[in-house]
């Protein structure tokens, strides 16, 4: 032990190197209060939902309780649903940022909505987020080779490896001993604010372990590239230099490459064009027999078959049978989308597994449920939602109930912790 | 051959035997064109698939049949934003918007399908652009291509050698300096061409394309003169590459992201739900023409049966619903136009407050002119929502002025088995209906607003100009 505190003494003695673990250590602390001020910003705006929701349904309400027509009620009540920030959201924004995490659906047409964006300034979210897995992927590795390209050239240049090497217990038990103090230096950097901030913000134990054991498993990557590029023997400017470049490649260029490679080799039929066939199909009900539209409808949902047949007048349960229709008419097509999504997704993924960089992105961003798998899963509860909406008013609807002002409490309500 | 020339050939010489130095310049060229090429197909792609589904959107609405009018205000149209041909070189905000919008009556929707949530996670590493290689790529092989110039010299005393032959410290720098700005100008040089490439394409524009290229040449030469100011102050050459890719990675990599959360948090948005119920309490408290009791819609009731002298709505040479559409129409635009303005007026000072940042990072102040010039920033696209929801609004109220005029009050409450035809107006009228265009904004107009952006760039040049030459008067001082 007494060896690794007089290595630690001269280590600490290295303006360079206690300065560079500061700032890392300073980095990552920014990082993670502007995550945690983000996060907490997502959740003061779904905290918010309810009285700015209860004040517009009790307009609604009150407006429908003349003509006590539940189509008027399903038409005009928009119902919120939110995705709330994992724990671990923090440290990974994700696409948090540029997908919404509320959005308010009423029981018409769900594709012509699952698709609006929220409010957002697209010039700020072009570079990316300031995170703490930004920190983690793109910075450390900088920190990295600050403290570990000279490692023995520093000594070689300086005259004193050989002596070093001819030392008792030198040689390689003193570079090992060197490249664990640095390693465990630099790690506790950024995993001792990480463990706190993620303490504090009530993530369990399991997935604080994984990070730890993530951001230790990406230095490794980089302290053996170091490594390498030390056996050359070169100078000590010329290894920084190289692993610069390396950097350079492995965390920008590769991943832009790829990025273009993955669009081009996996086309996604554009989102667009979902929208406007389901508009077609809606619009087109207009204009075709409002029996055929029935039929087709009672063929797909026969538990309301028996409601009463249409007469001259406009009846909402026409009006939603033909949004439902037009969301099944372009089903297909959503699944290929989806599809299309989920490949583009898994190739990043599976390039993670050779381009550290984005493995830890990908998993970061997977821990901590900002990813494309959480965006899907959250549509894929807002359609479950969507459809108790549907059974809800074609209940008064197709069994032409009033619809009452204390009928609008027994509309289902969104639930965030049912997932899936 | 002048002291400045021998030095800088010097200088050249020692930088094409430096193998290492040969190949990162070739793979930034090779890179370059990689993503000059990938980055106009993908742009020239996007343009035609656009106007592709902007014409298929056209024809629907056109070969729409004999419709009641407020159908078709329903029906709605979808509009594209066009990609111009400058977005092959910086693409900017263009994947992180919406590029479709479906515009209807009493509704302003959101753009949809931003390739951002279209794309894998490997987007928010960055884009391969143009932009991005000067951007980001270049000014790195700079440093390893200059970081020693003066610092070795420094280090080995050849300095001192140097200005025993007679040469100035002057005279060393300003070699130094050629060369590296030779190399500069070397690796900038397929981008440019790449540039000039695009030009070639119809709506090119000359202005901001010469205000691109005084950009990008401003920021190489900055590069340029930072290197050799940080390799003139340091006596080790180690410590000049640390020192100079420590500023690159704050400069390049770190403000450029840390500024827009700094931004962010300082001016908040306010979020689409929030923004429709106090959009919809708005229209409570001014007019719901829903409600009979509305007192806005009976004084406009009123003034209009005084305006025609007539007692009833029935008798009315109009058909009073598509008055109270138009009138409804223009109520909810004026509520809906005002926060979106407001939500305008936030994000622009978002941006101001990110350009600000750009005084510390010049790689901030180029990059807010590049898309600017390009016209693929922020301005951009409001400039193709105002557009999107002028076109909107007309066409709504065109919609609801045929209900008002072609349809009759008596046919538009009838519930007979013959009124549904009644109601329609025939299909000739949506083929007359003309088409959204977007109007790009001319060529001055995006340069004047990269004239910030360039600035501060050259600003910052003349600011690294000057320490440099107070830096190379102690060149050899110890």
């Amino acid at each position: 032990m007494g060896l690794f505190r007089y290595e630690l003494r001269l280590l600490l003695r290295q303006r360079l190197t206690v300065g560079a673990l500061a700032l890392l250590a300073l980095l990552t602390v920014a990082a993670l209060a502007m995550g945690m001020a983000e996060v907490a910003r997502q959740r003061a705006a779904i905290a918010a939902i309810p009285a700015a929701q209860a004040e517009d349904i009790g307009a609604v309400a009150h407006y429908v309780d003349h003509t006590r027509d539940a189509g008027s009620a399903a038409y005009y009540s928009f119902h919120p649903t939110w995705d709330a920030p994992a724990p671990l959201a923090f440290a990974a924004l994700g696409m948090r940022d540029v997908s919404p995490y509320i959005l308010r659906v009423r029981a018409l047409g769900l594709e012509a909505q699952i698709y609006d964006g929220d409010t957002f300034n697209p010039e700020l979210a072009l570079p990316g987020r300031f995170d703490f897995a930004f920190v983690l992927v793109f910075l450390a590795p900088l920190f990295v080779i600050a403290l570990f390209h000279d490692l023995r050239s520093a000594e070689r240049e300086a005259g004193r490896q050989r002596m070093l090497d001819a030392l008792p217990n030198g040689g390689r038990a003193l570079w090992r001993r060197r490249t664990l103090l640095r390693f465990l230096l630099t790690w506790s950097a950024i995993g001792i604010p990480f463990g706190i901030a993620a303490a504090f913000a009530g993530v369990a134990v399991a997935p604080i372990l994984i990070v730890l054991a993530l951001v230790a498993a990406y230095l490794l990557f980089w302290i053996a590239l170091a490594a390498l590029v030390g056996r050359l023997r070169w100078s000590s400017v010329a290894n920084a230099a190289a692993l610069a470049a390396a950097w350079l490649v492995l965390v920008l260029i590769v991943p832009t490459l790829c990025n273009v490679a993955i669009n081009a080799a996996i086309p996604v039929n554009q989102g667009a064009e979902i929208a406007m066939a389901q508009r077609e199909a809606v619009n087109g009900a207009w204009d075709v027999p409002r029996e055929a539209t029935m039929r087709r409808f009672y063929a797909t949902h026969p538990e309301w078959a028996d409601s009463a047949p249409l007469g001259p007048e406009f009846h909402y349960k026409w009006y939603l049978a033909f949004h439902e229709n037009g969301d099944e008419s372009v089903a297909p097509a959503v699944r290929a989308y989806r599809q299309g999504l989920e490949a583009r997704d898994a190739a990043a993924r599976a390039l993670g597994w050779v381009l550290p960089s984005v493995g830890v992105q990908a998993l970061l961003t997977r821990i901590a449920r900002t990813d494309l798998t959480a965006q899907l899963a959250y549509q894929d509860r807002i359609r479950a939602f969507h459809h108790r909406l549907r059974t809800f008013y074609y209940g008064y609807l197709f069994r032409d109930r009033p619809f009452g002002k204390t009928d609008f409490d027994r509309a289902p309500r969104f639930d965030d912790r049912d997932r899936g | 051959m002048s002291a400045v020339g021998l030095i800088a050939r010097d200088e050249i010489r020692l930088m094409t035997r430096n193998r290492v130095a040969i190949i990162a310049f070739v793979l930034v060229v090779l890179l370059t064109l990689v993503a000059v090429a990938s980055s106009w197909a993908h742009q020239r792609e996007i343009a035609e698939l656009r106007a592709r589904q902007a014409e298929a959107a056209e024809t629907a609405f056109k070969a729409q049949p004999d419709r009641h009018p407020h159908r078709v205000v329903h029906y709605g149209t979808f509009i594209f934003r066009p990609l111009g041909p400058l977005a092959a070189f910086d693409p900017g905000v263009d994947a992180f918007t919406g590029n479709s919008m479906f515009l209807e009556g009493h509704r302003q929707n959101s753009a949809n399908f931003g390739d951002v949530r279209q794309s894998s996670l490997l987007v928010r590493f960055g884009q391969l652009t143009p932009a991005f290689v000067l951007q980001v790529v270049a000014p790195l092989l700079l440093i390893f291509l200059g970081y020693g110039a003066l610092a070795r010299e420094t280090e080995r005393g050849t300095v001192r050698v140097l200005m025993l032959q007679g040469a100035g410290r002057g005279q060393i720098v300003r070699g130094k300096l050629l060369a590296l700005g030779a190399a500069a100008l070397l690796a900038g040089l397929p981008a440019m061409i790449g540039l000039a490439a695009i030009s070639g394409q119809p709506g090119a524009l000359a202005w901001p394309m010469l205000a691109i290229a005084l950009g990008y040449a401003g920021y190489l030469a900055l590069w340029t003169v930072l290197i050799l100011l940080v390799s003139a102050s340091v006596r080790r050459s180690r410590d000049a590459l640390l020192a100079l890719v420590a500023v690159w990675a704050v400069a390049v990599v770190l403000l450029p992201r840390v500024a827009p959360d700094l931004a962010s948090a300082a001016v908040p948005l306010t979020n689409r739900l929030q923004t429709e119920v106090a959009v919809a309490r708005d229209l409570r408290t001014m007019g719901d023409s829903h409600n009979p009791d509305d007192p806005h819609f009976a004084q406009f009731k009123r003034a209009l049966l005084a305006r025609y002298g007539v007692a009833k709505v029935e008798d009315l040479p109009i058909n009073y619903k598509g008055a109270v559409g138009i009138e409804g129409e223009r109520l909810t635009s004026a509520v809906y136009g005002r926060y979106a303005t407001a939500n305008h007026v936030a994000q622009a000072r978002q941006n101001a407050l990110v350009d600000a940042m750009g005084l510390l990072s010049p790689t901030i102040a180029l990059r807010s002119l590049s898309m600017a010039a390009a016209g693929t920033d922020l301005a951009g696209h409001q400039r193709f929502l105002e557009q999107a929801e002028a076109y909107r609004y007309a066409l709504v109220q065109r919609l609801n002025r045929m209900q008002m005029e072609d349809v009759s009050y008596a046919d538009d409450g009838a519930t007979d088995a013959g009124a549904d035809r009644r109601k329609r107006v025939s299909a000739r009228k949506w083929q007359a209906m003309p088409d959204f265009r977007f109007i790009a904004p001319d060529g001055r107009t995006l340069a004047a607003a990269a004239l910030p952006g360039l600035a501060i760039v050259f600003a910052w040049l003349a600011g690294a100009l000057i320490l440099l030459m107070v830096a190379s008067r102690r060149l050899g001082a110890r």
